[in-house]
């Protein structure tokens, strides 16, 4: 469209909306800013409005598309066959011969039929009512019957055979079952809830051996369970089996449900929850396991869960939600819903009188019925055969599985049963709160926002705090960095690199002012404040232990820090770094660990090994860290309690060229002490005396304060401090045990 | 996966016959969906096109997860489907006013002003195909509106687009066809 045209349809639609047509003619005149072609094509346009009024003011023809259809040719006699679905009595249809109609469902017509060849029996053949997709279903039952032909079960009516008719209607032929549906027998013979059960459970087993052939029924209902007798005995049988699953569901079957066509709507009240809400969701075969619910349901109290004319009537919508959500009553309670003529015809019908049916079903068989019913599939029981089985064990007394539900699951279930009330309820307490309290509810309301206010500007002042800090800091004013940070109550709640830093720095100079406390608190923060990058596996993250671990241990605060270290191996058991491996063992065991800390540490240990064992050091830098590798290894095994290796690994460490003092004094007392393990007294002494003198010049006033933080030649005074720690316990095996 | 939704992903990728196996499914759904509607209805016609294609598409794609834009395809066969049918019904009313043999109508001898609904659908039509030629996007929003009865928020929906858009091209659609219609006669 060029832009021109594009133009005069905009001031066009734009001059629509303006009514008045003095105020119609202004807008134009500023529109079209006296372009007078332009106003010439747009004046056109609404002129022919009252012949594009008259043309297309009918509103949309698609109202007569009824009338239009009800015309057409071929039409009437689709909707004939639909509403008559009569069959000739006498017609051949395929080998068969009609003899007469002995059912009507929503989905075709049953007949008698005899068959001739290649042996003369009666069968039913039903005659399904179909649109214009015959083909397609045909197909798909010649699918289906393989899986029916295999069917072979004493409660199963089996499907012999399937065609089309001329007309292009489908049929199949069935066993013919002369019986009458399940419920009216029950009821006719007055069959007390024992019986009926054990008949129940012997279509559980028919439709526990169709689904271990792969067909689902999904239409189960009472009148596809016919009650026939052979000698006297009554035997339910199941017909219309894969019918439904042969259609792929495109079927008008009975329960197929379908806006506003209710005629061919049979039997919602046997649909199951899934089957109802035809969502993507695959129905399986627990959706037959819920019809078996609903049939338990109806021979026990002689209604179904849910009203079949109610869900009719009340349109799809709701319909669904029925089935889908509101939940049932029990059996037992079900019965209390009755009146009083309806309750006894039901007992009379069970052989019973109201107050012991009642009495009957509470318990046990509501427990099963409802189990069987749950809208959940997965928490229904699983198989036919699960729920027969069930049914055979309340028979024989023995506990059943299914029981009373749980508090949180009734209360659940409750809120479902009440959804509407509850909402109300809420909805009206709302109300009342609102209405009595607005003004203190805004009050409150105000009292918190301030209050989160203060609390952000008191964090956004913390954090200016740390950075003067910093900055006092650099300039080397340690103490009123100190003094000022100290009095920040806040704690920092993001993380930050700065503050961390500050953190440390602040740590590190109380740790010259002895004041060890203090210097955790800081070397804690510090950690907090370093988890910018919490997924962070890297040996930059686990340095920050060496800092902390041994200050807590020189507080003696034994208790945090295992907590630390338990915390900070679960964070980086799985990293595949060498140098944060080393430190994480490093700063876990300097002290005694329990044996399930040290089997933690072992994926660790391999890390660390497997990095020496490929490794080759080529640059200085490489050469020390292997050392520190190497007595990290010494100590993991000292604490496993393989000596031998111990001392194995302990000897490497000192063998590399390159070390640093601390590396060096550590893997001397922890040889110490291996040697000691290993029953070499001697040896274990050399080892001591030699860590000793290493050690002990740098602690010229003990713990109580460190003169010097270190450097990188010299040692750090952590590293010190755990060297330290380490003499100390070599010093007491060795010395005070010896 | 349904029939359908496979035929509209065919569609969406260009195979030209496949939009042609996807009308005659549409208007056999159609037809079946209305021929049950009615059999239930005793008297009048009442049905409610959107109603049927939506049921439609749901009998026929299921619910699965269809783009918007293969759903378009799906809509607007339907709206072709029941084009056809109410045109062949118009053809055949009229035909029955201008007597037998007339296989079109003949604009000349139409008089706007006086023309009954079928001429009135019979003549949107013939410029409608002259629209299809010009400005294809334009033309399958009247088709959605005029032959499928939608409301401006239901083809927004369907094309994926605008109502305000909708908006403008049905009401400058309709002049442009009405110029079309009158500069013949």
């Amino acid at each position: 469209m060029d832009a021109s045209v594009e133009r005069v349809e905009e001031i066009f639609c734009a001059a629509l909306e303006v009514k008045v047509p003095e105020e119609r003619k202004a807008f134009l005149e500023r529109a079209c800013a006296g372009d007078s072609k332009l106003r010439a094509a747009v004046e056109k346009m609404l002129l022919s409005q009252t012949g594009v009024e008259k043309l297309f003011g009918g509103g949309s023809p698609a109202r007569g598309l009824g009338r239009a259809m009800a015309d057409e040719a071929g039409f009437r006699e689709g909707v004939d066959s639909i509403l008559s679905g009569e069959e000739e009595i006498g017609k051949r249809i395929g080998r068969y011969k009609l003899l007469q109609r002995i059912g009507e469902g929503g989905c075709g017509s049953v007949y008698m039929a005899e068959q001739e060849i290649p042996v003369r029996r009666r069968v039913a053949l039903k005659v399904i009512k179909l649109g214009m997709d015959t083909k397609s279903v045909i197909a798909r039952f010649e699918a289906e019957r393989q899986a029916l032909a295999l069917m072979d079960h004493p409660n199963i009516a089996r499907v012999l055979d399937a065609g089309a008719t001329e007309a292009g209607r489908p049929y199949f032929v069935m066993e013919l079952v002369r019986g009458v549906k399940i419920t009216a027998y029950c009821d006719e013979n007055h069959l007390p809830a024992r019986q009926r059960l054990e008949l129940f459970i012997q279509i559980c087993s028919a439709i526990q051996h169709a689904h271990q052939k792969g067909v689902i029924h999904r239409d189960i209902k009472p009148s596809n369970i016919l009650v026939t007798m052979h000698d006297g005995v009554p035997v339910p049988k199941v017909i219309d089996f894969g019918i439904a699953k042969a259609t792929g569901g495109q079927l008008l079957t009975d329960k197929t449900l379908f806006t506003a066509y209710e005629q061919f709507i049979g039997t919602p009240a046997y649909m199951s929850p899934e089957q109802a809400e035809m969502s993507g969701l695959d129905v399986d075969t627990r959706s037959d396991i819920y019809s078996l619910g609903v049939l338990l349901y109806e021979l026990l109290t002689g209604k179904t869960p849910f009203d079949q004319e109610e869900l009719l009537q009340s349109g799809m919508v709701e319909m669904r939600r029925t089935l889908c959500e509101r939940e049932p009553h029990r059996p037992s309670t079900k019965l209390d819903g009755l009146r009083a003529e309806e309750l006894t015809q039901t007992a009379l019908h069970r052989g019973s009188e109201p107050r012991k049916l009642k009495s009957l079903l509470t318990g046990e068989l509501d427990w099963v019925v409802m189990k069987a019913l749950e809208k959940d599939r997965s928490r229904r029981y699983q198989t036919a055969n699960g729920l027969g089985t069930e049914i055979q064990r309340y028979l024989n007394n023995e506990p059943v599985v299914a029981g009373p539900p749980s508090r949180l699951y009734r209360f659940q279930k409750l809120v479902r049963r009440n959804k509407t009330v509850f909402a109300a309820v809420v909805a009206v307490s709302i109300t009342l709160i609102a209405g009595l309290a607005t003004s203190s509810w805004l009050f409150v309301r105000e009292r918190e926002a301030r209050r989160e206010q203060a609390r952000l500007r008191e964090e956004a002042e913390a954090r200016a705090e740390i950075a003067q800090a910093a900055v006092l800091l650099a300039r080397g004013k340690s103490q009123e960095a100190d003094r000022l940070v100290d009095k920040i109550q806040i704690p920092v709640t993001e993380p930050s690199l700065e503050a961390a830093g500050v953190f440390r720095n602040l740590g590190d100079w109380n740790v010259t002012q002895g004041r060890w406390r203090q210097a955790a608190d800081y070397f804690l923060k510090m950690v907090q404040a370093n988890q910018v990058d919490k997924s962070d596996m890297t040996d930059g993250a686990t340095r920050d232990l060496l800092w902390v671990g041994p200050t807590l241990i020189a507080v003696g605060d034994m208790d945090t820090y295992r907590r630390f270290v338990q915390g900070t191996i679960a964070r980086f058991a799985g990293t595949t770094n060498p140098v944060a491996a080393e430190q994480l063992m490093k700063a876990s065991l300097i002290v005694p660990a329990d044996p399930a800390t040290v089997n933690s540490l072992e994926p660790l240990a391999k890390v660390a090994e497997q990095s020496i064992a490929g490794g080759n050091p080529a640059s200085s830098k490489d050469i020390y860290m292997f050392a520190w590798r190497a007595f990290a290894l010494s100590l993991f095994e000292y604490r496993r309690g393989y000596v031998t290796n111990a001392v194995t690994w302990g000897q490497r460490s000192l063998g590399y060229s390159d070390r640093r003092p601390t590396c060096v004094a550590m893997s001397h007392l922890i040889l110490a002490m291996a040697f000691w393990q290993a029953h070499q007294p001697d040896t274990a002494r050399s080892e001591l005396a030699q860590g000793r003198e290493l050690v002990e010049p740098r602690f010229p006033n003990g713990l109580e304060r460190i003169a010097d933080l270190g450097n990188d030649a010299s040692g750090y005074w952590n590293d010190w401090v755990m060297a330290r720690i380490l003499l100390a316990e070599a010093t007491t095996l060795i010395e005070h045990r010896g | 996966m349904s029939e359908v939704t496979l035929i509209l992903q065919a569609i969406g990728r260009g195979e030209s016959c496949a939009s042609e196996q996807l009308l005659p499914l549409v208007y056999d759904e159609l037809r079946r969906l209305a021929a049950a509607q009615m059999a239930r209805e005793s008297a009048g016609h009442t049905l409610q096109p959107t109603a049927l294609v939506h049921e439609a598409w749901l009998r026929l794609a299921g619910d699965g997860d269809v783009p918007w834009k293969d759903r378009a395809y799906f809509f607007s066969a339907a709206a072709q489907a029941m084009r056809r049918i109410l045109i062949e019904h118009a053809r055949r009313k009229s035909r029955l006013k201008y007597g037998g043999g007339q296989e079109r109508l003949n604009i000349e001898e139409v008089d706007l002003a006086n023309a009954t609904p079928d001429e009135k659908i019979l003549m949107v039509d013939a410029a409608l195909e002259q629209l299809e030629a010009e400005q294809p996007e334009r033309a399958r929003i009247v088709a959605l509106k005029y032959f499928g009865g939608m409301t401006n928020k239901e083809v927004a929906e369907t094309l994926g687009i605008g109502e305000r858009t909708v908006h403008r091209h049905w009401v400058c659609a309709k002049t442009w066809l009405f110029h079309k219609i009158h500069a013949q006669m």
